[in-house]
């Protein structure tokens, strides 16, 4: 929830409310135009890289468009032909035109794709989009989650199994990989890829291309399911501190980290007196009842936290 | 160390076709439903062990708790076969295809500093997908599972001293680690 908040751009200045914001370059800072107050600085500038070394990189770098991005199959430096009739100064294409523009068109978008691996690229990135789209990700994991699929595809890794699982595992580790992960239930809801087929594929893809994942702990995902569950930062905090106890006493090893987390916020729930019932904490959670109630006595033994119930 | 032998599989070939149709009907115990499943699957209860039987003339055994059971089973039942009027071979080879077998540390482990601390190649922790750790060796190419309670499953190994090596690896790497 935070991250969202920050990625969406301030449009209105909190001093007086006005709506000029005066984006500086030059110095990263956003100024509000009418009463100068300095709303953020330090401020990266996420365009293009324009810095040359050498005559070589700045030949390169000497072009226009947007930035490239791996999410596209093209990197997004094709030409796409608007499917608006209107020319560049926006007046409406004549109508003995119009059958032109169309054919056009039409040949634009077949050459576009020049061969069938391109156009099962082009499919899975789509794809990769409307899951990512689907669980509300951020542009970073989707980029991360496509430089995966493509390295997966340069080792020959689809061939034996389906797009659409290559994609919902490509984006299962790299939420992993952004310290953000989802439960392999969420995925496997967003992708229509059975839960079993996805953690089949995120293993063999791990191996293959050897990335370095460290096991996800519980502590990744106390703040998500907290906020679904409408827990105040107080709760969150104590979900944090009774994790972080419960590693040290080490009783995390062999526990799948939801049910950890769940039972943790299900405890710091009760001490705050916000209580959940199990079954939501559970539904949330994406476990059982059965396996809150026996993490959450071992909590309490372990923690010696007495729960009045 | 105690290391127990839970599951030993072995293969062998009875040498020529077998009519599985026959088999099943003088053997009792004898389950054979092709549509379900091509092979004659042949439950013994002493020692309790099951038989695949296939018409090729190809036997699998499972389930025999030793090298020497499987190897005993293999034969009575070729000689059960025998008494039925298939001609089979005397001295099949048989072959052993995988031995699994468990043992105890008798002390917790944690997994996770396992996991990070044995690099990611040969280990592999997924708790939110199966709550064991899978140790990979590469030589004898055996698999082993780390479980949180200190339990130990060992499988994959051909040989009863390949899971002896395997393990002794597996102990001498997590207390060089100072894991254990």
């Amino acid at each position: 929830m935070v991250d969202k908040v920050q990625v969406e751009e301030v449009t209105k200045c909190p001093e007086c409310g006005s709506e000029h914001i005066i984006r500086d370059y030059e110095r990263g800072e956003l100024v509000c135009g009418d009463c100068g107050v300095v709303i953020n600085d330090l401020q990266i500038d996420m365009g293009p890289e324009w810095r040359a070394f050498d005559s070589a990189q700045g030949e390169a770098r000497a072009r226009t468009g947007s930035p490239i991005t791996l999410t596209r199959h093209d990197k997004g430096l094709s030409t796409e032909i608007g499917w608006k009739n209107k020319d560049s100064y926006g007046k409406s294409i004549p109508s003995r035109n119009r059958a032109q523009m169309y054919r056009l068109r039409k040949w634009q978008r077949r050459i576009r794709v020049s061969n069938a691996t391109e156009r099962n690229l082009a499919f899975a990135l789509s794809e990769l989009d409307r899951v990512a789209s689907g669980l509300g990700l951020p542009r970073n994991i989707r980029e991360t989650a496509a430089m995966i699929y493509r390295n997966a595809v340069n080792k020959n890794l689809i061939r034996g199994r389906s797009i659409e699982g290559v994609v919902a595992s490509s984006l299962y580790a790299a939420c992993r990989q952004c310290n953000v992960p989802r439960t392999l239930d969420e995925i496997s809801a967003a992708s229509r890829v059975s839960r079993k087929e996805i953690g089949r594929t995120y293993r063999f893809m791990t191996r293959e291309l050897n990335l370095k994942l460290m096991p996800t702990s519980p502590q990744d995902y106390v703040s998500r399911f907290a906020s679904e569950l409408k827990l105040s930062g107080e709760t969150i905090t104590k979900g944090y501190e009774i994790l972080k106890q419960a590693d040290q006493l080490e009783i995390t090893s062999g526990r799948g980290p939801t049910g950890m987390a769940a039972a943790a916020i299900y405890i710091a729930s009760i001490m705050t007196s916000e209580r959940r019932t199990q079954r939501e904490v559970a539904d949330v959670a994406g476990v059982t009842e059965v396996t809150i109630r026996n993490r959450y006595k071992e909590l309490a033994e372990q923690l010696g936290i007495d729960l009045e119930i | 160390m105690e290391i127990k032998v839970e599951n030993v599989v072995a293969s062998a070939s009875a040498g020529v076709p077998l009519d599985l149709q026959k088999i099943s009907m003088t053997l009792e115990d004898a389950e054979y439903v092709p549509e379900k499943f091509p092979g004659l699957i042949y439950r013994l209860k002493e020692p309790k062990t099951a038989l695949l039987l296939f018409s090729s003339g190809k036997l699998v055994c499972t389930g025999a708790k030793s090298v020497e059971m499987a190897h005993n089973v293999v034969k009575i039942v070729l000689a059960k076969i025998k008494d039925i009027g298939i001609n089979v071979m005397d001295d099949p080879e048989i072959k052993i295809q995988n031995i699994v077998a468990t043992t105890d540390l008798k002390k917790e482990l944690n997994l996770n500093s396992i996991a990070i601390s044995l690099g990611l190649e040969k280990v592999e922790y997924e708790p939110e997908q199966f709550p064991g750790l899978v140790y990979r060796v590469e030589y004898p190419r055996v698999v082993a599972l780390l479980f949180g309670s200190g339990k130990i499953v060992c499988t994959g190994a051909r040989e009863i001293k390949d899971i002896d090596i395997a393990l002794q690896e597996i102990v001498n790497e997590l207390s060089d680690a100072d894991l254990i």
